[in-house]
């Protein structure tokens, strides 16, 4: 009876651990300048110099900052909308619509920005049509623009309806309805019932998932590729530039980067993981 | 009955890293024995890296040169997806892997390419001078034989022929600007319908600037100056950020590739786009995209003037095969159908002095553009490529000094 987990393990290690722990390993050595074909030896000259620009650190802050509103919006709509809508939400038609924003994958979800929210876009002619504007040029700029307002709005579309979804979900599975009912026979207003009852239960039991959307947002890299701006730029999208760059010669750059990039989720992810399992035994 | 399903694994897994590393070797190739390489890449499968981004390449591709190809060598011509950077990664990774037998037989590259793979020594050769067709092609065209400043030495073979252009729309913008001056009337006049992009495109209008700084149309030629480009690059710098507030999005960012300059172009919010194929008008006026008005020009000093080649792969498996296909594709019936205006529309890298007669005459008869500009009327005011160097630092340069200021 043994043999089973066991041989789960082994293959979950040969097939899933092995050739991610390769890759790190081979990323780390290529960022040290001890492997690749125009490698000139054993340095740290690319970690130095990666960390003297200051582009990484600018780049982890924006990625962060950009990924934490992006959570914060999603969250903020998903809880409008589930808690005000919670009986429409039953309703088939109104829960198809929730669902379908789930289906887009980003890369479609940005280029549906840029026909919606750019200056020649949708939105920004309906206000000329409507004498808001006078021309296209003067509608807010929303797409490749310097706050990342198009990124942010794209990341609301797509992750938000998964949290209508969550928070719906979880409101029924721990009889929040129920809770409220008892909290306003001992005397509650409707506002502490939101605040003391729904909404702590509802965040202890998700905020776990919020991280792991951090998390994903943080790493995307088809929205902020097609509707980011040249710099500050988001991580994947810098890494990839550098990987991909015309200097050769400058491509472990890339690789230092990356794997930064992927300590630092690696470490925190496991952070998250821990205090799930700490939280599993209380 | 664990210990047996290891064992079991390690050998399937031992298995896999021996038939990866028993690859046959390549054998030696003699291009003076056309006959030999002609039966031997005869039956055979070539695999073809190339980029696919134009429908009318596509169409080229896959309606003409695989079907003719399949009939007279029965080769079976095999296209995957990839340009510069994915073939040089390519490449790359494949070397450091030891592969002897690549994926990849040809690619369809241009000078910035070419530059990388010679640091890598990433390209098999030389071949191209000894190609049956290569007697139609005038190597001493510096055009043609030198690319990015460096003899291409056979090492890569000519396919297509290309001038840098500035697209306009000649009822919204009938005196578009020639020159550094008047570039900074317009953009005064008109704030926010101009841009630069950051990639190759963006680089080779910075190129123009940078020879017109330079004071002539050979300012740049030869090797690449530590002092003369810090002389002009500092200019230029300057030029563009005391222009930057009238720049689209007042300059505080730039589009990443000039494909997103051709969609603003056709949407209204840019004046001026531009881009080699001679700024790619033809078929984007066909295809709707750009308003029948559409014309393109060169800047007064010069736009730079290239070619784009094909070159086979250090580990290609199918040499001969490759070399039959390329040798095809520069035979005179392949070009001309290149040419067609209302297909590829791409210009030949054939002398059309060196043609047998029939040939020369279709090649004179061959319909002409109705909205994009000749190469003949770009010719004036072409430049030669730049060594890559400057190609490097302006890349290096126009983020540290303009984009991320």
């Amino acid at each position: 009876m043994k043999s089973k987990p066991t041989f789960g393990l082994l293959f979950f290690f040969l097939l899933g651990l092995l050739p991610f722990v390769a890759a790190l390993i081979y990323a780390l050595l290529y960022s040290l300048g001890i492997v690749g074909i125009l490698s000139e030896g054993a340095s740290i000259s690319y970690w130095r110099q990666v960390f003297q620009s200051g582009e990484l650190i600018g780049s982890f802050l924006y990625s962060a900052l950009l990924a934490g509103i992006g959570v914060a919006l999603s969250v903020s709509l998903a809880l409008l909308v589930s808690m005000g809508l919670r009986t429409s939400l039953q309703h088939r038609f109104w829960s198809l619509l929730i669902y379908f924003p789930l289906a887009i994958p980003g890369m479609v979800a940005s280029f549906l920005s840029i026909q919606l929210l750019s200056k020649a876009g949708f939105f920004s002619r309906i206000s000329m049509k409507m004498g808001w504007i006078d021309s296209l040029q003067q509608f807010p700029d929303w797409i490749n623009d310097s706050y990342g307002i198009g990124i942010i709005l794209t990341f609301v579309l797509i992750v938000s309806p998964f949290f209508v979804i969550l928070f719906s979900n979880v409101y029924q599975n721990e009889r929040v309805s129920e809770l409220s009912t008892l909290a306003y026979s001992l005397g509650a207003r409707s506002n502490q019932v939101f605040w003391k009852v729904t909404l702590p239960i509802l965040f202890s039991k998700t905020k776990r998932i919020m991280i792991l959307y951090f998390i994903f947002l943080l790493g995307s890299y088809e929205i902020p590729l097609v509707l980011g701006q040249e710099s500050p730029q988001m991580l994947s999208v810098l890494i990839i530039r550098e990987l991909k760059q015309f200097d050769l010669k400058l491509i472990p750059e890339g690789y230092v980067i990356a794997v930064a990039y992927t300590v630092v989720i690696a470490v925190s992810a496991l952070l998250v993981f821990r205090r799930r399992e700490v939280q599993v035994h209380e | 009955m664990v210990k047996t399903l290891v064992i079991k694994l390690c050998v399937f897994f031992l298995f896999v890293i021996w038939g990866c590393s028993n690859q046959s070797s390549i054998q030696q190739t003699d291009i003076s024995d056309w006959s030999s390489i002609d039966s031997l890449s005869r039956n055979t499968t070539v695999h073809f890296m190339m980029w696919q981004g134009s429908p009318a390449v596509n169409k080229y591709i896959n309606s003409y040169l695989i079907p003719e190809v399949k009939k007279r060598f029965n080769i079976d011509l095999q296209i995957s997806g990839g340009q510069g950077p994915e073939i040089v990664q390519l490449l790359m990774g494949e070397k450091q892997a030891d592969v002897r037998s690549g994926q990849v037989d040809m690619v369809w590259i241009n000078g910035e390419t070419f530059f990388q793979l010679r640091q890598i020594d990433g390209l098999w050769g030389p071949f191209a001078d000894q190609l049956p067709n290569a007697r139609y092609i005038d190597f001493d065209d510096p055009y043609i034989g030198i690319d990015f400043q460096q003899p291409i030495n056979g090492m890569e073979a000519p396919w297509g022929n290309t001038q840098f252009a500035l697209v306009y729309d000649s009822i919204k913008l009938p005196n578009p600007p020639r020159t550094l001056d008047e570039l900074s009337q317009f953009v005064k006049n008109s704030p926010g319908t101009f841009t630069i992009s950051n990639d190759f495109s963006g680089m080779s209008m910075l190129k123009s600037m940078l020879a017109e700084l330079g004071g002539s149309p050979t300012s740049l030629n030869g090797p690449f100056e530590e002092q003369k480009y810090q002389t002009l690059s500092t200019q230029l710098w300057d030029w563009i950020n005391s222009h930057n507030p009238y720049f689209w999005k007042k300059g505080e960012t730039f589009p990443r590739e000039h494909t997103k300059m051709d969609q603003m172009f056709a949407s209204g919010e840019l004046l001026i786009s531009y881009g080699f194929n001679e700024g790619g008008i033809e078929d984007k006026v066909i295809q709707g995209l750009f308003p029948t008005s559409t014309r393109g020009y060169a800047w007064k000093n010069g736009t730079v003037h290239n070619s784009n080649y094909l070159g086979i792969t250090y580990n290609s498996p199918n040499r001969t095969g490759a070399l039959q296909v390329i040798n095809f594709m520069l035979s005179p019936e392949a070009q001309l159908v290149k040419m067609d205006v209302n297909g590829m529309n791409s210009n030949t890298v054939l002398e059309i002095d060196r043609l047998p007669e029939e040939w020369r005459e279709k090649f004179e008869q061959a319909t002409q553009r109705q909205y994009g500009p000749t190469m003949k009327s770009l010719a004036p005011y072409s430049i030669q490529e730049p060594a890559p160097e400057y190609m490097l630092r302006l890349f290096e340069d126009f983020r540290k000094n303009v984009i991320e200021k």
